[in-house]
């Protein structure tokens, strides 16, 4: 059996702020302006479980990181080149990444092994480690992982920390540590406290404090999502949920599940013999997404874009890979969005004008 | 060459591929011919990624049916940023490229029928990988017809080849273009839809493959439709925005599918489902 314990939360974060003596640890901590981010850890004092927000970007984007390389070239004296793939296999550790984006992690880890596999994400997925903390109540308001299947995830990371309700308010909070990996368990060793044999109980008292519903709720499953969406091909509620989008693509660049990219190549001034080809997060919402090179568009207004965001999420990836909804309800578009255009708000209209009739449904 | 090619670290990285014959077909299209490290090993309807180190990278069909040595033919028009560059690049020059990609054609598909290939400009190009192979073993096939459509007279592609096919035993080809912008033009003057109506046409026999500009699939689709053609017996090889040839960057999806992976060719009668697909 893997290594499970109890401990506090006190020593569970001393714990963490150790590991960065083998590796980079990226922990949530407020930056400059008080917003939390995945930053490195250098300082104990800023790490605390209680108080999460939704960082703006996901810690997944730390596989496909903004400013990536994906080959270095140098033009050769007889007119040919040298190519070399860039594979940043540096170890690091992903720690307080809460359910929501670890069930990120886990479909974008099925994307990037799905056929051509992708060496440059692999190679980073393949040397992190990945520290999981459980939420006891939701993170924001615009938080609806209960209703996609995403706050009970339990795979895709290494350790999962669970934290524990307390049974006397003076006594300090405590956490569940379970290894579920090797690297789990090799980082987990460090960890003292008292050895559990029935984690699941634990997990069972944690659930059973939360409180319930956990979050915002469809006004349906997401089981009837892709057949709805399908249904809602041409409907006006299109138009009414774009009629304020300026296809900026934020919503994208913080989603979790969006991995749409673009790439261009740089050259070094001082010697233009020797570049990259560099990876760019793209966007599907953005006006010349789908443009080809005689100018022609083939999703030319916002509606047609947002439907295709909506259907990738709720309908085209996970019906593919036979997983759960590509949107996690972690909140993060809605919260972005310069415009308040909310998926959850799309989903919930989509699910009312095209699910299977429901008891709401009927009595409105 | 290097070993990082086979494993799957070289994903996105190009091979080198040299220019072994420039030939310009018209003010912004011209034929190149590349020699390779090593046989492409492609199908017919199948493109590569063509790179210019330190400019970018694009989609290109292959133009060439499949062969055994290390060739690749294409046609490239003068278009983008890329291109314009590719355009300045002369006999000896090295492009990169990656692929092949793509589902491609199965002549498997047209074996032993009336074959009709729908050509809208530059759609002659990747068709041509289909053509040739179907030439090459004439008897294997039923009637051949070409339809080739173009702007103008100095618009047509492959021009010396049109004219040999046409003089081919059981191989029709019909040469149009929009408007003889008073140019000398031994063809008929047009749209490729227009022919269509008047073809010697056995539904029960005919499969048909097409490539064109966007525009052109919903009318030539109706009009074969309009012949009792059937939606089974229709290919058609599309074209969209692409990045990676590797169904990941998203920019080629139609609906649920991946242009790059599973097409650029689809069975029409495939494509009910993927309403944004014509």
């Amino acid at each position: 059996m893997r290594r499970a314990i109890v401990t506090t939360e006190a020593a569970t974060l001393d714990w963490i702020a150790g590991l960065t003596a083998a590796a980079p640890v990226y922990f949530p901590q407020a930056g400059p302006a008080g917003g939390l981010r995945f930053d490195p850890v250098t300082d104990r004092s800023a790490l605390k479980f209680d108080g999460y927000r939704p960082t703006i970007l996901p810690p997944g984007k730390a596989f496909a990181p903004v400013d990536e390389v994906l080959f270095d070239f140098v033009h050769l004296a007889d007119g040919s080149f040298r190519a070399t793939p860039v594979l940043d296999t540096r170890p690091r550790v992903l720690a307080g990444v809460r359910p929501c984006d670890v069930c990120a992690i886990e479909l974008m880890d099925r994307v990037n092994r799905e056929g051509t596999p992708d060496p440059h994400y692999l190679a980073r997925r393949e040397a992190t480690t990945i520290i999981a903390y459980r939420c006891a109540k939701p993170c924001s308001d615009r938080c609806f992982c209960g209703a996609v299947g995403s706050l009970d995830s339990d795979e895709g990371a290494d350790i999962f920390l669970t934290p524990l309700p307390l049974g006397d308010a003076d006594a300090p909070a405590r956490v569940l540590a379970e290894a579920r990996s090797d690297a789990g368990e090799e980082l987990l060793a460090a960890l003292d406290g008292d050895a559990v044999a029935d984690p699941q109980a634990l997990v069972a008292a944690h659930r059973a404090a939360r409180p319930e519903p956990f979050g915002r709720q469809l006004p349906g499953s997401t089981d009837d999502l892709p057949d709805a969406l399908t249904r809602s091909e041409k409907a006006e509620l299109w138009r009414d949920h774009t009629a304020k989008c300026l296809s900026c693509g934020t919503c994208n660049l913080v989603c979790p599940t969006c991995y749409c990219f673009d790439t261009h190549d740089e050259v070094d001034l001082a010697d233009p013999d020797v570049g990259r080809r560099c990876r760019d997060w793209d966007s599907c919402m953005l006006n010349d997404f789908a443009v080809v090179a005689d100018g022609h568009d083939f999703r030319r207004d916002i509606a047609m874009r947002q439907s295709h965001r909506v259907r990738r999420k709720f309908q085209y990836l996970n019906q593919k890979l036979n997983t759960q909804p590509f949107c996690v309800g972690c909140g993060r578009c809605g919260a972005q969005c310069t415009v308040d255009i909310d998926i959850f708000d799309i989903a919930s209209d989509v699910l009312r004008q095209f699910g299977p009739p429901t008891e709401e449904g009927a009595a409105s | 060459m290097s070993a990082a090619h086979d494993t799957h670290e070289a994903a996105f990285v190009p091979r080198p591929a040299r220019i072994i014959e420039v030939t310009p077909f018209t003010d912004r299209e011209r034929f190149y011919r590349l020699a390779l490290d090593r046989p492409l090993g492609h199908r017919p309807g199948q493109f590569v990624m063509l790179s210019v180190l330190g400019i970018g990278e694009a989609p290109i069909s292959i133009s060439c049916g499949p062969r055994e040595d290390n060739i690749l033919e294409m046609v490239i028009r003068e278009i983008g940023s890329l291109t314009q560059v590719i355009a300045k690049r002369s006999v000896g020059d090295v492009l990169g490229i990656r692929g092949p990609f793509g589902s491609g054609f199965d002549l498997a598909d047209f074996e032993g029928r009336d074959v009709l290939f729908v050509c809208g400009g530059l759609g002659l190009a990747p068709l041509r990988s289909l053509i040739l192979p179907v030439l090459a073993e004439r008897e294997r096939y039923g009637k051949i017809t070409i339809i080739s459509g173009c702007r103008a007279p100095d618009a047509e592609l492959y021009r010396d080849e049109l004219r040999a096919w046409s003089d081919l035993d059981g191989v029709d080809v019909i040469r149009l273009v929009d408007n003889t912008h008073h140019q000398p033009w031994d063809g008929k003057v047009g749209l490729v839809t227009k022919p269509i109506a008047d073809l010697d046409i056995d539904p029960s026999r005919l499969t048909a493959a097409l490539c064109g500009p966007p525009v052109m699939y919903k009318f030539v689709v109706m009009a074969l439709a309009a012949r009792g053609v059937q939606p089974d017996q229709i290919f058609v090889d599309l074209e969209r925005r692409m990045r990676c040839g590797l169904g990941k960057c998203g920019h080629c999806q139609i609906n649920d599918a991946y242009c790059c992976v599973d097409g650029p060719v689809f069975r029409l009668s495939d494509l009910e489902r993927l309403p944004e697909a014509l």
